[in-house]
């Protein structure tokens, strides 16, 4: 029994290195010069030699403070509209019958079932037709339309897990159809909405494909995010050889993502969870 | 505070055939102002669903529902002036118990002291004062079910619903929060409709009871009507417990003068138990004469024909006793006549063994007789 645990932790000990040091090397390695990386790559940065001027580098040099904003403004909308739309569509489609109903269901799933490359060439042309090529709106609406399957999908199952009676109780109450949405039934699916919230964050955040597509030459470079930005600096550092600024880069892309993950995790697991344990 | 009159009340279901299933079947029911009115019956015969629809939960098939005498059968719910209570109490999860019984005057745009006032009422009436800041996961099963019942009396409706309200409480508190919606019911002086399965709750707090069964009213009556003057063999045999014993068989005009008739159970193994009726029950069953009739009789009515008093001959039968019961207070005896089991209610006596023959005789003033094809009572 004492020997299995030990075991246990060690194994978990190991994974949790092999996870967590790559993010640490990186970090560290953002305060050293190229000359330092290379010379001794595992090497913590000498404290009085840290290269915290990468940062402003990448900042400024690389754009990433203009890319920042794009990203955050691009996630935050594309995010809320998600969640916003999504915790909607799922409650008329877990609450009430229709004859059409279970259809749109599986339309909305199929969205989840086909490879979202396919469809760039068609959209790529939709988009150029409503002139929303390089506009962070396009961006926007590409993200929301291809996160509401996934929302959908594990906000309906939210929904259908909520006793019927809180609805009943409420109506009796005095609440409408949308009041018992609002203030009811949307607050009972908090753990789902936050689970949601982060997988389409996460998934936002890092999009490189679309980002790539649908932004181009410099009318594109207004509306960037960071992905993009990071793409090209480590394509540039190939032949630049500036390892410090792209690790700098690196961090200010995670740094967000990991904010937000240890913020939420603990409803994280509970949505991920539900309707696995009574209570 | 109001009357609720169902009139001609319909609920029908559709299904695949097309027919639809029809759970409630044109019931006609008046609730009086101020009524405890019970719907009891077994699972599936309609009385949550007749709830419902005067909840306005369900949509009404047919028939219309007057609530202090306007039809509110396209009224949602809100605007019902009703206030429920659920089975499994559907209190807000994500609100404190404050919150909880607040949300409904909220609702309604209540001034912030008024909603405070009444709030505060409510949980020291149902002694909730030091749970208020509580979320409803945190309260015990009895505690949820005092909030659900707050919930109700902040808003001062109408009429109260009460949905099986005490079948998720354990046996020892579903008798003292019996005694408690009793003295809330008594201190409101509200209209009430409280749905149950359980017979014991029904007899306890009902005005009146409504004894459902497929869909029908069975009858109507206040608890003691019921239990002394049921109309039909299920009434007889759903209020009490133990149920009613009912004797299967023909009323014979025996030999000789006199007016009276003889009861003969139907018995094909053995020597039928006969018995004669009284003159009471002789004039009730003189139109089923070689008929075939059902006797009922209560358990505490079968008497010890040996201790309790001496029986006139071809009053009394001769039993087997298959089981004895000793309650405390007072002994169940199952008793067999060979054709019919039945349970006599004696006082407490280890006289009885099994397999024992004893002499039983009944107490005619509270027989019954019922038609045995229409099962109504013959009266």
């Amino acid at each position: 029994m004492k020997i299995t645990r030990v075991l246990m932790f060690a194994v978990l000990a190991a994974y949790l290195l092999w996870v967590v040091y790559p993010m640490v090397w990186v970090a560290y390695s953002s305060l050293k010069d190229d000359e330092a990386i290379f010379r001794e790559a595992f090497a913590l940065p000498a404290w009085d030699g840290l290269r915290t001027e990468n940062y402003a580098r990448a900042w400024k040099e690389a754009r990433f403070g203009e890319y920042i904003f794009n990203s955050v403004w691009i996630t935050a909308v594309s995010v809320s509209l998600i969640v916003l739309l999504g915790a909607m569509a799922a409650y008329a489609l877990a609450r009430f019958y229709h004859p059409l109903g279970r259809g749109v269901f599986w339309l909305f799933l199929s969205g989840l079932m086909i490879p979202v490359q396919l469809s760039i060439v068609p959209l790529f042309f939709e988009l150029k037709a409503l002139g929303l090529l390089n506009s962070r709106l396009g961006l926007i609406l590409v993200y929301t339309a291809n996160g509401l399957p996934f929302a959908i999908f594990i906000l309906a199952g939210f929904f259908k897990s909520l006793p019927r009676s809180l609805y009943e109780a409420a109506v009796v109450d005095g609440c409408s159809e949308a009041s018992a949405f609002w203030r009811v039934m949307l607050p009972l699916a908090r753990p789902g909405l936050v689970t949601v919230a982060i997988f389409q964050f996460i998934g936002v955040w890092k999009e490189y494909f679309f980002a790539f597509m649908l932004t181009s030459g410099e009318a594109g470079e207004a509306v960037r995010t960071l992905p993009l930005g990071l793409a090209n600096l480590s394509i540039t550092s190939q032949y630049r050889s500036d390892y410090g600024m792209l690790f700098a880069g690196l961090v200010i892309v995670t740094v967000p993502i990991l904010v937000v993950f240890v913020a939420l995790q603990k409803q994280l697991v509970k949505g991920v969870t539900a309707g696995a344990l009574k209570g | 505070m109001a009357t609720v009159t169902l009139s001609r009340l319909v609920k029908r279901y559709p299904d695949k055939t097309g027919g639809g299933v029809t759970v409630v079947q044109g019931i006609d029911l008046e609730i009086r102002d101020r009524e405890f009115m019970v719907l009891v019956g077994p699972s599936g015969c309609g009385k949550s669903t007749t709830l419902r629809m005067v909840a306005g939960l369900e949509e009404i098939s047919g028939g219309t529902i007057l609530i202090d005498g306007r039809v509110v059968n396209d009224v949602p719910p809100k605007d019902r002036d009703i206030a429920m209570v659920f089975q499994n109490y559907a209190l807000y999860p994500h609100m404190s118990v404050y919150e909880n019984m607040a949300f409904g005057l909220r609702l309604r745009k209540f001034p912030q002291d008024e909603i405070d006032r009444r709030v505060r009422e409510a949980s020291a009436m149902l002694g909730l004062d030091p749970y208020l800041e509580r979320k409803p996961k945190a309260l015990s099963g009895g505690q949820r079910q005092r909030v659900a019942v707050g919930r109700a009396i902040v808003r001062k409706p109408k009429v109260f619903l009460f949905d099986e309200p005490l079948s998720n409480l354990d046996a020892k508190m579903r008798v003292s929060t019996r005694a408690e919606i009793a003295r809330l019911h008594a201190r409101l002086a509200a209209t009430m409709i409280y749905v149950t399965h359980d017979q014991v709750e029904a007899m306890t707090m009902g005005d009146r009871i409504c004894v459902m069964k497929d869909g029908r009213i069975m009858q109507v009556d206040a608890p003691l009507g019921l239990y002394n003057h049921p109309d039909n063999v299920f009434v007889a045999g759903f209020i009490g417990s133990p149920s009613m014993n009912f004797f299967k068989g023909r009323l014979r005009k025996p030999a000789g003068p006199g007016p009276l008739l003889e009861f003969v159970e139907a018995n094909d193994k053995a020597e039928p138990a006969r018995f004669m009726l009284d003159a009471r029950l002789s004039a009730l069953g003189a139109s089923h004469v070689d008929k075939d009739v059902i006797f009922g009789i209560r358990p505490e009515d079968v008497l010890d024909a040996g201790a309790d008093s001496p029986t006139p001959p071809g009053r009394s039968i001769e039993v087997a006793v298959d089981v004895t019961e000793p309650m405390g207070a007072e002994t169940y005896l199952y008793l067999n006549t060979g054709a019919t089991s039945f349970i006599a209610r004696v006082r407490p006596t280890d006289r009885f063994q099994p397999g024992q023959a004893v002499r039983v005789s009944f107490k005619m003033e509270s027989a019954h007789l019922f038609d045995a094809v229409s099962e109504q009572v013959l009266r």
